[in-house]
């Protein structure tokens, strides 16, 4: 793997403006799932879509892409998903299959599921055997729980330890952000002071023209508080980020795709790649859902993420395993 | 992470373990069989039925779809309490002010806490902070 300074300093941006004249909202309001994989094409911060099929003859000219893989759970067991370690497996190939390279891959948390040794390395392995040139890791709660975070910072906390990160790559602004840290009793995903200071001041310098890619493990927007699919103080990082002509929020944690637009700002969240979840307020509870074997492998999936300079799309492709 | 006083952990051989494990520390899962057989009924062996616990001295309390059985539990001073997760998810047992903490329960995994002193005893789920509950000792 490379160092951070890889991607540092890389001054080739594009200018990005939100003010393109097209509607958003109507835009988005016309989009509609489409079976089980989506295109979604950002330009100037708007959202559209198509269908994704594996030998799709439109495939978008880009500058780069890179990979969202999120909640691999390694050592899942459960009935949901007797293989979590085959369909994690399946979605390494399909990341080695991708033409052209991704340039890197970020991992959204649940990297493990019960955090027992050997499973990091399961995925950092994994990971290493595909020719991105980097992997950028993003804990969940199931990656800090049983040590409160020390495994995880020791490995990818970075330089400062802290595990929050950004970088520059070909003009767009990643952010990394953990929310899984220090649970209270009763109380949410959260950020942390600390770490939204060092937010405000990270993008503090960008011109607002930058487009913005921002991950974190827990949704930082309301998808559905009840089961705690919500980051507590996510409203206060999102104030830094409004001001943004384009801002994309990559999360993961509740296993399915959803998507939202507030201004600016487009929200993801992405599939597993070892169960499914329920739909928000879906049933009893969150947790791993069993579906007939034969439909499994088409609510697993993971992400790609397109990049086009100068037109400014940024392509978001949701696939599953199927 | 392992070494938490009272752990025990069993699958399916829950009753076993807990007749073989008179009083100490943690017990190692001694005996896998196969995820799925007390959802499938008896047919497989004696032990493959639903975890009984009537062997087990002291209220127990089961996790079901993120949610604690007996949110609130009141128990006499010297009452060892177990928590039988039987959800699906990884959950884990801890008290508020780090009494007594559970390493991750998988499903069908428990874990044990004998309280020995007077008070209310404020837990949650670390991975899921919203499965709070209490166990009040008199």
């Amino acid at each position: 793997m490379n160092d951070d300074s890889a991607y540092a300093g890389d001054a080739d941006g594009p200018e990005v403006s939100g003010g393109d004249g097209v509607d958003r909202r109507g835009f988005l309001h016309c989009m509609a799932w489409a079976g089980t994989g989506l295109v979604w094409a950002v330009t100037g911060g708007v959202l559209s879509s198509r269908a994704l099929s594996p030998a799709s003859a439109a495939e978008p000219a880009r500058d780069f892409s890179f990979v969202q893989i999120s909640d691999t759970h390694i050592g899942f067991k459960g009935e949901a998903n007797k293989d979590a370690l085959g369909t994690f497996e399946q979605a390494i190939a399909r990341i080695k299959a991708l033409e052209p390279t991704p340039s890197f891959i970020v991992h959204t948390g649940d990297i493990t599921h019960t955090q027992k040794a050997g499973a990091f390395d399961t995925v950092t392995e994994a990971l290493k055997g595909t020719k991105a040139e980097r992997v950028f890791y993003i804990p969940g709660e199931n990656d800090v729980f049983a040590d409160g975070g020390k495994e995880y910072l020791g490995r990818f906390g970075g330089p400062a330890g802290t595990g929050w990160q950004s970088f520059d790559y070909k003009g767009v602004h990643f952010v990394g952000l953990i929310n899984v840290l220090n649970f209270k009793a009763g109380g949410l995903g959260n950020l942390g002071q600390t770490q939204l200071d060092w937010l405000k001041k990270d993008v503090e310098r960008l011109t607002s023209s930058t487009p913005v890619v921002v991950f974190a493990h827990v949704p930082l927007w309301a998808v559905y508080p009840k089961w705690g699919w919500v980051t507590d103080d996510g409203e206060q990082a999102l104030a830094y980020l409004k001001r943004f002509g384009s801002v994309t929020v990559l999360n993961g944690h509740i296993h399915q795709i959803m998507q939202k637009v507030e201004g600016n700002i487009s929200f993801h969240t992405a599939l597993s790649t070892a169960f499914p979840q329920p739909a928000p307020g879906v049933g009893e509870g969150p947790g791993p859902v069993k579906v007939p074997a034969e439909q499994l492998r088409s609510v697993l999936g993971l992400r790609e993420v397109n990049y086009v300079q100068g037109k400014s799309p940024l392509a978001v492709v949701d696939s599953t395993l199927a | 992470m392992n070494s938490n006083n009272g752990s025990i952990r069993a699958r399916w051989l829950w009753r076993l373990a807990v007749l073989g494990t008179a009083a100490f520390g943690a017990l190692a899962v001694a005996t896998w069989a196969p995820a799925g057989q007390s959802t499938q009924g008896a047919a497989g062996g004696q032990m493959a039925q639903p975890v009984v616990v009537a062997a087990q001295a002291g209220p127990r309390i089961e996790i079901t779809k993120h949610k604690f059985s007996r949110p609130t539990l009141t128990v006499p001073a010297g009452t060892t309490v177990t928590w039988l997760n039987r959800d699906e998810d990884l959950h884990t047992v801890v008290s508020t002010i780090l009494a007594f903490k559970s390493a991750g329960l998988e499903t069908d995994e428990a874990y044990s806490y004998k309280f020995a002193k007077p008070g209310v005893y404020e837990y949650f789920c670390t991975l899921h902070p919203l499965m709070t509950g209490k166990v009040i000792v008199k």
